[in-house]
């Protein structure tokens, strides 16, 4: 055996000859020739020596692809006996060859294969069962498979949403019908985080929907000399639809989404079954609170957007309509009923709980890992947003048929 | 060569110098003014309770976190924080397998895998591929290579992370307790691939762990550390350590119980 094969056979022994045996990838870079030889009539022998790295492997792959397939040949060997380094890389590439000489029908043996590479993997088992396109995306599978798996898919989100609805309203009217037993601390912490946090963007929103509403409204109104009516059109717009609705909105984007993300995250992360397993139900310790927070919390915003947003309209009024806020202020308290008032309030508990429930349940459904909790995010928050609108309208018709308060 | 080169095998080069290393989070010093070699192609353990730095010590050699303190070198190349302008070559010299894998939860096993040999190298994806394989077969995943982590059980999990760790060859393999949360069996397996990869490539091994019998079994050294001394307070093979130790705090970490002590493992 010559004294490289034994390097090869016994890397410690190398070592303590001082003569590394393992060369670093840089220092690798080129150094191998690839060379073939006729052995026999039907034979070709391929050496293979020097260094074959992650940084040369493309090339070395090439060459032998070319020496095996020169002239086609019964019976390929290729000789790893003068092989200094060779990495995963090389047994890649050598998995490689297998496949072309398989194509040819020519048959590959590796002879002379030092002990340390042998164990680098077991090719000639590996090749066999090689499954092409590990890295390509999962194929889709056809039509019809698709819709049904949609449909069974369609099946277990509805009655996922079911259970979860059924559970949740079961948790709210336990904790209601026994408050004492509320944990007010913790509730308190959530209505401060949905509610106290969210006041300086509602009322900056507000206040700039007021102004605009004012300004359009303006614009069309002093054509008929109905200046005045400006405060009508911009409180009760304001306290019946834009108030609640654009409160809503922005209570969606912040609590809602954290919601799902927070939630979503304890699912990932196992909290969620270690409360299961503490006999303590998630949804009673997660979900019923923030239900209650954010409907505590959406109408005291909604009012605090209703004032805000009448004040923008008195502002706009008097810059540009020279309507004295006195006046604007008296034709408001002649025009807002407090019903008004209140259908907003109704309007935005109902949305609060929406938005808690949609929050919560989407962190419910995240299964798998951080892309998951990702979509949830985004999903709750156009759920909401969806809902949310279609409740809007289905009040819209209540209050316009339904009896009058 | 010199005689005593040939016949001492710590006479090997240091790979990795740890000189007058202090490291901590803002004022809190987790370790003060640690130094040791790391020998090319050996495997060194780190121990110590939990809390002592070992985790610490192991962000700062892979350039994690910046020491207050010293210097960490890689083959003569002095560590810089990571996305501080590491050099290229000392990133692909080192593969890292964290304490919870780390896997990326968006991509398939195989991804995950191929993620770093693409970044790093221009094989051809044909190339990738195989490599990709070869890997996952080194672990004993075969056939899962398309499946997200999320679909895996942790020790399948800590297995991938362990090709992908090993994806470029690297010359230095750090792992974080890579038994932790796993099965005796999962374990074994775990260290006996860490075994054939420092036997066949000749890579240096950093492990951080506390399984006495996986010390037992792979590390060729040990250095314990303390969390009240803030340093290294023992260093040696792990054998000797085990029968002649006369430091309290390392005879109780090695014989903690006698469940433990199942005689030397061949
Ligand atoms: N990110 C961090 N910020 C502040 N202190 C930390 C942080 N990580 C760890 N520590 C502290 O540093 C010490 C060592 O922690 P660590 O290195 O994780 O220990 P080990 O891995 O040995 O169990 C502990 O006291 C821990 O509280
Ligand atoms: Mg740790």
């Amino acid at each position: 055996m010559s004294e490289k094969e034994e390097h090869l056979d016994a890397p410690a022994a190398a070592q303590s000859s001082g003569e590394p045996v393992i060369r670093s990838a840089d220092d690798s870079a080129k150094g191998y020739t690839v060379h073939a030889e006729d052995w026999h009539f039907d034979e070709v022998r391929v050496y293979v020596s020097g260094t074959v790295s992650m940084d040369n492997a493309e090339h070395v792959r090439r060459d032998l692809v070319r020496a095996v397939t020169a002239q086609p040949m019964k019976n390929v060997l290729i000789d790893l006996s003068k092989v200094e380094y060779f990495d995963s890389s090389g047994a890649a590439i050598l998995l490689d060859i297998f496949r072309v000489t398989d194509e040819l029908h020519t048959s590959l043996r590796l002879v002379n294969v030092p002990e340390r590479i042998r164990s680098l993997r077991d090719f000639a088992d590996l090749d066999r069962h090689i499954e092409s396109g590990i890295l390509q995306p999962r194929p889709e599978p056809n039509l019809l498979i698709q819709i049904g798996e949609g449909m069974l898919q369609l099946h277990r989100n509805t009655v996922d949403i079911l259970t979860f609805i059924g559970a949740a309203v079961e948790a709210l009217i336990h904790d209601v019908a026994r408050p004492g037993k509320l944990k007010w601390d913790r509730l308190w912490k959530l209505v401060d985080k949905a509610g106290s946090d969210a006041v300086p963007i509602v009322t900056l929103l507000s206040f700039l929907m007021g102004c605009i509403l004012a300004f359009q409204a303006a614009v069309q109104l002093r054509k008929f000399g109905a200046n005045i009516f400006v405060a009508d059109l911009v409180s009760v717009s304001i306290c019946l639809e834009m108030g609640p609705l654009l409160t809503a909105l922005i209570v969606a984007g912040r609590s809602g989404a954290a919601y799902a993300a927070q939630i979503g995250t304890m699912q990932v992360t196992e909290e969620v079954d270690a409360l299961r397993v503490m006999g303590i139900d998630p949804i009673r310790y997660l979900v019923s609170p923030r239900i209650l927070a954010v409907a505590l919390a959406l109408p005291c915003l909604t009012l605090i957007a209703d004032l805000a947003g009448i004040l923008g309209g008195c502002l706009v009024a008097a810059f540009s309509l020279d309507i004295t806020p006195v006046g604007y202020f008296n034709q408001v308290h002649k025009v807002l009923e407090f019903t008004d008032v209140m259908k907003g309030l109704i309007k935005s508990f109902v949305f609060g709980i929406e938005i808690a429930m949609i929050g919560c349940l989407r962190g419910f459904q995240v299964r798998g890992g951080a892309e998951s909790v990702g979509a949830a995010t985004t999903s709750a928050v156009v759920t909401s947003i969806f809902i949310l609108t279609v409740t809007d309208a289905v009040f819209a018709v209540l209050f316009y048929y339904g009896p009058s308060f | 060569m010199s005689e005593d080169l040939q016949s001492n095998h710590t006479a090997s080069p240091p790979i990795i110098s740890v000189r007058n290393l202090t490291v901590g989070y803002g004022d809190e010093i987790v370790l003060r003014d640690v130094s040791f070699d790391v020998l090319q192609g050996e495997v060194l353990a780190i121990l110590g309770r939990s809390g002592c730095g070992k985790s610490t010590l192991f962000k700062a050699m892979v350039g994690l976190i910046e020491p207050i303190q010293g210097e960490v070198y890689i083959d003569g190349e002095k560590v810089l924080p990571v996305l501080e302008g590491a050099s290229e070559k000392i990133l692909r010299k080192v593969g890292v397998l964290f304490q919870s894998g780390a896997l990326f939860s968006s991509m398939t096993l195989a991804e995950n895998v191929a993620f770093p040999i693409r970044l790093f190298t221009k094989l051809a994806e044909r190339i990738v591929e195989r490599l990709v394989m070869l890997k996952l077969a080194e672990v004993g995943l075969t056939g899962k290579e398309r499946l997200l982590p999320s679909e895996l059980s942790g020790g399948m999990q800590k297995r991938a992370a362990l090709a992908r760790a090993m994806a470029l060859d690297p010359k230095i393999l750090f792992f974080d307790e890579p038994s932790a949360g796993l099965d005796p069996v999962t374990s074994a397996e775990i260290d006996q691939t860490i075994l054939r990869i420092n036997a066949t490539l000749g890579t240096t091994v950093v492990i951080v762990t506390h399984e006495l019998h996986s010390i037992l079994t792979v590390a060729d050294r040990v250095i314990m550390l303390d969390k009240d001394e803030k340093n290294i307070i023992a260093a040696g093979s792990p054998w000797e350590l085990k029968e002649n130790a006369r430091d309290q705090r390392v005879v109780d970490f090695f014989n903690r119980s006698p469940a433990d002590d199942r005689g030397p493992v061949r």
